[in-house]
């Protein structure tokens, strides 16, 4: 009966997750700056998950360290279908200027499939916005077609 | 109590200082290092920006044509540190960062950035000039017994580079007459024209 209701209200609330491989921080930085009152993307309906079991959007930062790859992958398979998976900034990518490096196994395109990609070094919390709108999106065509 | 009783009533009553960022459109702030942009046209292929460039974000690929070389070439965004390296190195100014930070994209070919343009075929008579008034009385392209620095006219694009870094100011570069020339009064042969050179052309 309210099964319309919950799929309506929930298209509009998309919940992150966001996993860290690897990154130098500066992407998670601004991630978490979304979340305070300048930007304040809870106003939109996004809202950081504890867990991932309960997320919508994955959002990934850093090249995929060979220690985090792992997890990572475990973290992502977790997260319910349809999932969106997102890369904040240019590591996730490419795995920009530690390409090459030896603890570093990325890019995560190798292992799972990108629907978003964000570019920028880090990207400007308005570009951020930007991505997970088109994430919403693509989450709901996901929906859709399923 | 009171005083907060104060601040609440003012905050009523302020703007909020939430950012309506997708309603309203927000401008990046003065020398915002954003979105490549390439002006293909002034572009000399000397590759220094490939050379300083940390995330190995640019790549050069050339097609041979009747007329000439038809040279490409690709910013991948999605590997760039946004440093501006490239466009601080460019001696042409041929590459400038916009301050369009909008970089969001579904496959990777929406992150790249390209250019193409002509390298043409040098015209042979202008190419027997160019040799000629290299260095004067110099027209092989072995090193020098004195140790000053010699130009491979074959090699040289004239960008300039040397006679920019050049501390004593003793090379003077013209690139519409395609000129070298070497002031060897001023030359201290310290080498940083040879290190500067991205074709190698100059040897000591």
């Amino acid at each position: 009966m309210f099964k319309k209701l919950i799929d309506n209200s929930a298209a509009k609330s998309p919940w992150l997750f966001h996993i860290n491989a690897g990154s130098c921080n500066g992407c998670d930085i601004e991630l978490v700056a979304l979340l305070t009152p300048r930007y304040d993307v809870e106003r939109l309906g996004f809202k950081l998950a504890g867990t991932p079991r309960h997320a919508d959007i994955v959002v990934v930062t850093g090249p995929v360290t060979a220690q985090s790859k792992d997890r990572v992958l475990r973290t992502i398979a977790q997260v319910p279908d349809p999932k969106v998976i997102v890369t904040l900034g240019s590591c996730p990518r490419s795995c920009n200027v530690f390409r090459g490096s030896y603890s570093v196994v990325g890019p995560l395109d190798k292992y799972v499939p990108i629907d978003v990609s964000i570019a920028g070094c880090t990207p400007k919390p308005e570009a951020i916005i930007d991505g997970l709108a088109l994430a919403t999106q693509i989450l709901k065509e996901k929906r859709g077609a399923k | 109590m009171l005083p907060f009783i104060k601040e609440a009533v003012t905050g009523l009553f302020s703007k909020p200082s939430t950012e309506a960022y997708p309603f309203k459109p927000v401008d990046a702030p003065a020398g915002y290092r954003g979105r490549i942009v390439f002006h293909a046209d002034q572009c000399i292929s000397c590759g220094m920006c490939e050379r300083v460039c940390a995330g190995g974000a640019i790549s050069t690929r050339s097609e041979e044509t009747e007329e000439g070389t038809l040279i490409t070439r690709r910013f991948f965004l999605g590997s760039c540190t946004f440093c501006g390296h490239c466009a601080a190195f460019c001696v042409k100014h041929a590459i400038e960062l916009s301050p369009d930070y909008h970089m969001v994209a579904r496959t990777e070919e929406e992150l790249v950035v390209e250019g193409t343009y002509l390298k043409k075929k040098p015209a042979k008579k202008a190419e027997a000039a160019a040799c000629g008034n290299a260095v004067e009385g110099e027209s092989s392209v072995k090193p020098r017994e004195d140790g000053l620095p010699v130009n491979d006219p074959a090699k040289c694009v004239y960008c300039t580079l040397c006679a920019k870094k050049c501390p004593a100011g003793a090379l003077t570069v013209d690139r519409k007459e395609k000129t070298w020339v070497l002031d060897e009064d001023k030359c201290v042969a310290c080498g940083t024209c040879a290190g500067i050179c991205p074709k190698k052309a100059i040897i000591m």
